[in-house]
């Protein structure tokens, strides 16, 4: 018999098990949300010296989404694993043994996207919980609106289907380009640079790019307009932008099926 | 132990062309199982892409290549049907050699303790846990073999393995394939020297810039390219004669009353010599016969 998918997902899983870099960027992930929505309660509370107090918005039930949404923040390190889960196999040409195992390249493919699909779920889901307790514990010397637990589900319901769909346009995207380095900086620069400024200059054709569909699917309240004030976010529904996400995860998906599957590894 | 023979290994016409370089030309050869063949030409020949396209790891441009009668990817069991050692393929450097082969034995359903047994067989047992970031070239040899050798394969297909081993490891590593060999398994083993695997051939297939130069028993390649025999005598002139009275040979005097004769061996030559009544002051058969007929097949320097 073909290697199953069940010894495919086992040897992926040995894989993550037997390297550093989940625990590197999974760490680094949690840690970093966590930190952005301390400093979002700090900097609405006037405590950071040079920062006046926006008190009221702290009153103010879409802030709250918004620092839990802030969870959002590992989605951008969930990508990066999921392009290191396959521009690795290249970088150390360790692709040769996996495609040597498993020659139905399309399975290896599958059996990394569900592997990570699952990483990336677990990872929303721990990193919300964290995010959670940062978020209690820096609101409390404030006067707040309240965490419900509708406004805590609602956000984590969205990041652990964005992470998940996160992580497999991760592990597509390092299937088409396969230089680790180009990878990771075309990502990042697509993060930092594209997403970011045209979340500034066009929220609402921002909506439709990966990030504006993660943050709708989480239920962003606010976010930073031009003059760096706080604005109503112009997001699509939520369902929408789960649906927008799951477009880009299917289209990179096909794309990484038609160069994986082809490409002569030498 | 004996054991079912292994796959026949069949290339059929194959093309290799990446953009502009042919690295394969209608390259054509079978592999038996039970012997062992080397697979030799000068580096760049296209010997790591020939074994690449064998293993489903590069699509042939035309013509194709069969494990067994399929190609590889249609294989049920690959990792026990073939083990390869490719050059230049890889290990995670922060992966320990146990962990890499525990990696491979998952997707092979195999269990863990075929790592550590493997890992015995090619001596790695204290080094195995060791990250691979630390390995020299030749454990990191001993560890692309232990992974071939994990499914217990019917065949195996080595790329250059001797690269790197030090000459008690290649003394180790011919021993094993020919008992893998003798065993029934079917053994590949690619190399830019002939002089490397000389002791460990059955068979050769010579490939010279992506083309077949030649194919066969090792024992049939010098017949194929002449073994050169020197012989020198005060009476060469009348030696010469005698020699060349015989089909196919060529006899070139050196000048220094030398004769060198490709077409006889050392006795017939010293037979001819006899009956001519010549004194023979030397009688030699040149000592990297094998390599030059090699050199001269490849058309290269080594
Ligand atoms: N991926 C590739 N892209 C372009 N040229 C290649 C590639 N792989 C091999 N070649 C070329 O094909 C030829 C044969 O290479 P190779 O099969 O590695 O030879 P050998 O293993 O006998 O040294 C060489 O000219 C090499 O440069
Ligand atoms: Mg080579």
């Amino acid at each position: 018999m073909t290697p199953s998918m069940r010894a495919l997902l086992a040897a992926e899983w040995r894989k993550v098990t037997t390297t550093k870099m989940l625990w590197v960027l999974g760490l680094i992930a949690i840690g970093y949300s966590a930190m952005q929505t301390v400093m979002l309660t700090l900097i609405a509370s006037g405590k950071l010296p040079g920062v006046p107090a926006q008190g009221e918005l702290l009153l103010d039930p879409d802030y709250i989404t918004t620092l839990l949404s802030q969870a959002g923040t590992a989605a951008t390190f969930v990508l990066i694993l999921g392009i290191i889960a396959m521009t690795g196999e290249f970088r150390h040409m360790t692709i040769t043994s996996t495609f040597l195992a498993a020659p139905r390249r399309s399975r290896v493919l599958v059996a990394k996207m569900l592997l990570y699909g699952l990483l990336g779920a677990a990872l929303a889901v721990i990193t919300m919980t964290v995010v959670l307790i940062a978020a209690i514990a820096s609101l409390a010397p404030f006067e707040h609106a309240p965490i419900t637990v509708s406004v805590f589900t609602t956000v984590l319901a969205g990041a652990v289907i964005g992470m998940t769909l996160y992580a497999i346009l991760g592990v597509s995207i390092g299937s088409v380009i396969t230089n680790q380095v180009a990878a990771i900086v075309t990502a990042l620069l697509w993060v930092l640079l594209v997403e970011a400024l045209v979340g500034l200059a066009f929220p609402s054709v921002a909506r439709w790019l990966p990030r504006g569909a993660l943050n709708s699917a989480m239920n962003v309240g606010l976010t930073t307009d031009v003059s760096g004030g706080m604005t109503q976010a112009d997001n699509l529904p939520a369902w929408g932008g789960v649906l927008v996400l799951l477009a880009y995860a299917v289209v990179f998906a096909a794309l990484a099926s038609r160069t994986t599957l082809r490409r002569d590894i030498t | 132990m004996q054991r079912e023979s292994g796959p026949v290994l069949q290339v059929e016409s194959l093309t290799k062309r990446f953009r502009s370089v042919t690295a394969v030309q209608d390259l054509s050869f079978t592999v038996e199982p039970g012997r062992v063949t080397g697979f030799l030409g000068p580096n760049g020949s296209g010997k790591t892409t020939t074994l690449r396209c064998l293993l489903g790891l590069v699509r042939p441009t035309s013509g194709r290549a069969l494990v067994g009668g399929v190609p590889y990817a249609q294989l049920p069991a690959p990792v026990h049907a073939v083990g390869a050692a490719l050059e230049a393929s890889g290990f995670h450097p922060g992966r320990s050699a146990r962990n890499h082969l525990r990696v491979v034995a998952a997707a092979a359903s195999l269990p863990d303790t075929r790592a550590d047994e493997v890992l015995e067989v090619v001596g790695l047992t204290d080094a195995g846990r060791r990250r691979v970031v630390e390995y020299s070239l030749g454990m990191r040899q001993r560890l692309a073999l232990a992974t071939a050798l994990l499914g217990d394969p019917g065949a195996l297909i080595l790329d250059e393995p001797a690269n790197g081993l030090d000459p008690e490891g290649i003394a180790w590593l011919r021993t094993h394939l020919r008992e893998r060999a003798a065993r029934g398994v079917t053994v590949l083993v690619s190399s830019h020297v002939l002089s490397e695997v000389q002791q460990t051939v059955d068979d050769v297939v010579i490939v010279s810039r992506g083309a077949l130069v030649h194919a066969g028993p090792l024992s049939g390649l010098s017949s194929a390219g002449g073994v050169r025999v020197t012989v020198r005598s005060p009476d060469a002139d009348r030696l010469l004669p005698s020699l060349l009275a015989t089909a196919g040979v060529s006899a070139v005097p050196r000048g220094d009353g030398a004769v060198v004769i490709t077409g006889l061996d050392a006795a017939e030559v010293g037979h001819l010599a006899f009956l001519a009544g010549c004194e023979i002051h030397e009688l030699s058969v040149e000592a990297d016969a094998l390599e030059r007929v090699f050199l001269d097949l490849t058309g290269g320097t080594p």
